[in-house]
């Protein structure tokens, strides 16, 4: 059947049968910032925003998205102007492979919204779903912290959305946490 | 088990402690290295490296652009999918396949089993290795004799991935069964189950004896160990066991294949090893080198996984039988049955300490069961004695021995750390409670003995033959271990209030190896564009290391200009110069030189161009800030007009290139020295992990920031090692786990802090200055950890993984 998604900002129809997921279907209209990395549910790596919620889209039936409006990585910034999450995630050598962070950033970005200030403890919660054999989450969770920080600091120094203007030139040197000796 | 068979050795293995080793020199293994003149840079001299680049791909990974294989999908939209029908009991032969309803099915293109044309019928080794290869070719791409449950045995390719499934579901194999074996020792005895034939096996290897079920068996000793042992010292004997661990890469293991207009045939696959693949693929259906080219495009993690062609030959058969593009894409569940995982091992440690705590004697035996074929066996369990043991190669007498068997179990194949976790473990445990036991410091009793520099070590003699010694040219151990002291609080540590609780912290040391000595190839060429940038071109592969990134920073800081002003083509074999690949920690230091001596070869054509534009002697000129310029007069010019006039100029046009090739009989082990901070629950022995803090000495790190991020993932995958069952089988060796929630990869929530330290030091046998970084951490967790508990509630967990249950066992055991 035909349904009609708004993928980061543009409407489109697509076909989709019973049985295919929202995940498949995406990636063939070459959103490939959404990675399947398991079989369903359990890597993170597909998570996408649907209608403003975080979902796994391999494991949500694509017809289950008819109306929705979608949002992957590729909506959050290009690569001339990140998302301070995603500057963040460069900064930090957050960055391995690379192929769980699309899912990592929708979820750290989603956390974000609902809590700007998040403990450490916060962020690996938030992030527990989502498996990165690269990293040993120590620099995501730092840079998620690092993001935070930034996205407050946008907040109330400028109205430009905090994109890149907030950066410190080496944001590394100065924005690593408590060093990882944190326990909260 | 084995000490009466004879133990075939590369070389007979009795280096002797000369006199040149005395005074701390020999002609062959001298301490001085013929350093060119620029590798060894003061810190403020560094334009690039040592600095916290930003990584070359990051902008593309965060925002999701980055193409990995699966990516490809999208632009042939002829492709169809394959599917794999494996084995599902333990042991026997196919009589046979029913395939009359998968071929009537809609939308299936080929079905192929082993008697198809396009399957190959020539025996193989997976393992993406050095040639002549150092694994038996063991293994049929399809299998008629199946050895373990997930042999694949036909494949099919259809227009989507579900109907590629359903076809696979509804072939019908029928078998004649065979008694199985899993267990490692089992599969010594006389009556067990034989795996191989005596002579079915090609390219066997030293000591095989298929008769007990054994692929190899290998060792070497130096000194006299047996008369230690039965000298007037302390003789300590334990035994340790490992889990079998999967690699987990979150992208599966994933190859796309066609031919090409050219009558070419292209595999786009997530592989370490391109060239080698190329290889194996010529080897396997008979195709010439030249007429098959690997590309690698983004990988999303190998960590040994994928130095291996473990997927490869399945798409290109089956796009062989359809002339169409097939993509292959493991099943997460496959990931854990069929694919590759470390080898679980029991290692046992013995030791001949005197009663002043001088050590007189170590003896390390490996059992490494290799699964039902031996990709990477032989050289994984040499590695069990060859990382770890040159640690403390100031003791005397020393031997290692390892039996390689093979069971009806999953297959096993490199991981990082390649068989130095698993030594690691019996070698760091051991001494840490032969101290404990003679009322030592730990550490300090480590500290007596520990490698130095100047130091030969004989280890990598004693299995390599006695020209493999190699000197110790950089050694940051003391370092490490202070630092690491010092960041995990080790002298004062506070004892929770409560009195069933306990703090106890455990160190563990670790060496490994930079590169394969003698034993690789890496290359590389740089190309100048008229504008001044240039293009790198490097056989050297980037599996999500940020390998790119660390040869970008290697060239620029030759030719003196920006990382932007440098485009890097890494892995295509049509398009890169031959690498052996990423592996054994070589990437930097092997590939890396390659590029530095590339770089050297261009700069060189820049300052003679340098030279005719400013009218000055070449010696006079240096390059910099994107331009050749002379002290001396103050003159330069700009790399974009040495670029232009090269190409337009008026007079002996020129395209300037460089090239490099890299080779070397060195391996410089990088260090660590690893702390675990836990408190254990003397009532119910859980325990929690505090915090882990690694110190490494990887000379100098090229990208401190990628650099720690290594340390951090590699130590998460160790501590994985520590506290996870890993893949856990069923009596008939099936795989127990079909995802990531079964595995129990330790989570954000339940992974301690890492703290990761770079302690820098000087090799000056590698670019600049650096050795390897990213497998030296993966070996060090389940030591630091098993030694922690043991301090904190006096038990001692040998068997991997500590668990609270094994803990409350002993203590039980120990207070009834
Ligand atoms: S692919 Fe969707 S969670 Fe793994
Ligand atoms: S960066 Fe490789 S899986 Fe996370």
């Amino acid at each position: 059947m035909d349904i009609e998604l708004t993928i980061n900002g543009e409407r489109t129809t697509v076909e989709a049968g019973s049985a295919d997921d929202l995940a498949t279907v995406l990636r063939q209209h070459g959103h490939i910032g959404v990675k399947c990395g398991c079989d369903g549910g359990t890597c993170g790596a597909s998570k996408v925003f649907v209608d403003g919620d975080v979902r796994m889209a391999c494991g949500m039936a694509a017809v289950d998205a008819d109306g929705s409006e979608i949002q992957t990585v590729a909506a959050l910034g290009t690569q001339d102007d990140l998302h301070p999450v995603q500057q963040a995630f460069v900064d930090n050598f957050a960055v391995q492979c690379g192929f769980c962070i699309p899912g990592m950033v929708i979820q750290a970005v989603a956390l974000l919204d609902s809590n700007p200030d998040p403990t450490e403890r916060e962020v690996r919660e938030a992030l527990d779903d989502n498996v990165c054999r690269c990293t040993g989450y120590q620099k995501p969770v730092e840079a998620v912290l690092d993001a935070a920080e930034r996205m407050r600091g946008a907040q109330s120094v400028a109205a430009d959305g905090g994109h890149s203007a907030t950066v410190p030139p080496n944001g590394n040197e100065s924005t690593r946490c408590c060093g990882g000796g944190c326990d909260e | 088990m084995s000490s009466d068979d004879e133990t075939p050795t590369a070389d007979g293995g009795t280096a002797s402690q000369s006199e040149a080793v005395e005074d701390g020199q020999s002609e062959e293994h001298p301490l001085e290295w013929d350093e060119p003149e620029n590798n060894d840079k003061a810190p403020d001299e560094r334009a690039s490296v040592s600095h916290r680049t930003e990584k070359y791909d990051d902008r593309k990974l965060v925002t999701g652009q980055a193409k990995y294989t699966a990516d490809y999908e999208e632009q042939y939209p002829d492709l169809a999918y394959a599917a794999v029908v494996r084995s599902d009991i333990p042991h026997g032969r196919v009589t046979d396949i029913d395939t009359s309803e998968a071929e009537a099915m809609d939308g299936v293109d080929a079905v192929l089993t082993p008697e198809s044309d396009a399957v190959p019928d020539a025996k193989y080794t997976s393992a993406g290795q050095s040639y002549p290869e150092p694994s038996p070719w063991d293994m049929h791409v399809l299998n008629e004799h199946v050895r373990y449950i997930g042999d694949p045995i036909a494949a099919v390719a259809a227009e989507n991935r579900a109907t590629a499934s359903a076809a696979a579901e509804a072939i019908e194999v029928s078998y004649e069964e065979d008694d199985y074996v899993t267990d490692p020792e089992e599969a010594f005895d006389d009556d067990a189950p034989q795996l191989f034939e005596d002579g079915e096996v090609e390219n066997e290897i030293v000591g095989h004896d298929y008769d007990r079920n054994r692929m190899a068996h290998i060792g070497g000793e130096l000194g006299d160990v047996d008369a230690a042992l039965d000298g007037e010292t302390h003789v300590h004997e334990t035994e340790w066991e490992t889990i079998r661990q999967s690699h987990a890469n979150v992208e599966k293991h994933t190859s796309l294949a066609y031919t090409n207009e050219d009558d070419r045939h292209v595999l786009i696959t997530s592989t370490q090893v391109p060239n080698h693949t190329r290889r194996q693929l010529a080897h396997l259906f008979d195709i010439p080198i030249r007429d098959i080219r690997v590309q690698k495009p983004r990988v999303g993690g190998g960590f040994g996984g994928k130095q291996a062609m473990v997927v490869e030959p399945i798409p290109l058969s089956l796009s062989l039988a359809t002339d169409r593009p097939v993509l292959y894409e493991a099943s997460r569940e496959e990931e854990f049955y069929a694919m590759r995982s470390r080898h679980p091992m029991k290692v046992k440690a013995k030791t001949a300490v005197t009663d002043d705590g001088d050590i007189e004697a170590i003896d390390i035996y490996a059992l490494s069961n290799t699964g039902a074929y031996g990709s990477h066996g032989m050289t994984v369990a040499g590695n069990v004695g060859s990382k770890p043991l040159p640690l403390y190669s100031k003791v005397p007498n020393a031997r290692f021995e390892a039996d390689i068997v093979h069971t009806n179990t999953p297959q096993t194949g490199a991981m990082r750390g390649y068989g130095a976790p698993q030594g690691t473990l019996a070698l760091e445990g051991h001494l840490d409670e032969v101290a404990r036991d003679l009322g030592l410091d730990p550490i300090e009793f480590r500290r007596r003995h520990h490698m130095e520099v100047g130091d030969l070590d004989e280890i990598a003699g004693m299995m390599g033959g006695e020209g493999a010694n190699r000197r110790i040219r950089s050694c940051g151990l003391d370092e490490c271990i202070e630092r690491g002291k010092d960041a995990i609080g080790y002298d004062d540590l506070e004892q929770p209030d409560e009195d069933h609780l306990h703090r106890g912290i455990g160190m563990a040391l670790s060496a490994q190896g930079t590169g394969v000595a003698g034993d690789e190839l890496g290359a590389a060429q740089i190309m100048m564009n008229e504008d001044g940038s240039f293009h790198l071109q490097v056989g050297g592969v980037d599996i999500g290391t940020g390998a790119d990134t660390a040869f970008l920073q290697i060239a620029a800081e030759v030719l003196g200009c920006d990382e932007d002003d440098i485009i890097v083509k890494s892995s295509d074999t049509d398009v890169t110069p031959f690498d052996y690949g990423a592996y054994a920690s070589s990437t930097t230091y092997i590939s890396g030189m390659a590029v530095k001596k590339a770089a050297e070869d261009a700069k060189a054509r820049i300052l003679d161009w340098g030279s005719k534009l400013l009218g000055e002697p070449v010696e006079a000129l240096e390059t910099g800030d994107g331009t050749v310029y002379s002290e001396a007069s103050s003159d330069s010019v700009t790399l974009e007009d040495i670029g232009y006039e090269a190409a337009y100029g008026d007079d002996e046009r020129e395209h300037i290139l460089g090239k490099g090739s890299h080779c070397t009989e060195e391996s410089p082990p990088p260090f660590a020295a690893q702390f675990a901070d836990v408190t254990v629950d003397e009532t119910t022995g859980e325990f929690e992990v505090h915090k882990l803090v690694v110190a490494v000495d990887c000379g100098v790190a090229i990208n401190p920031g990628m650099a720690e991020g290594q340390i951090e993932g590699a130590n998460h995958m160790s501590y994985e090692m520590a506290v996870s069952e890993g893949i856990t089988l069923d009596d008939e060796g099936r795989a127990e786990v079909a995802d990531f929630d079964e595995y129990g990869l330790p989570p954000a929530t339940e992974t301690p802090p890492i703290e990761s330290i770079l302690v820098e030091t000087h090799e000056p046998t590698g670019p600049f200055g650096a050795k390897s970084v990213a497998e030296v951490p993966t070996n060090t967790v389940p030591p630091a950890l098993s030694n922690a508990v043991r301090d904190a509630v006096g038990v001692r967990v040998r068997e991997m993984p500590i668990t609270a249950e094994k803990i409350k066992a002993q203590l039980d055991e120990r207070n009834p």
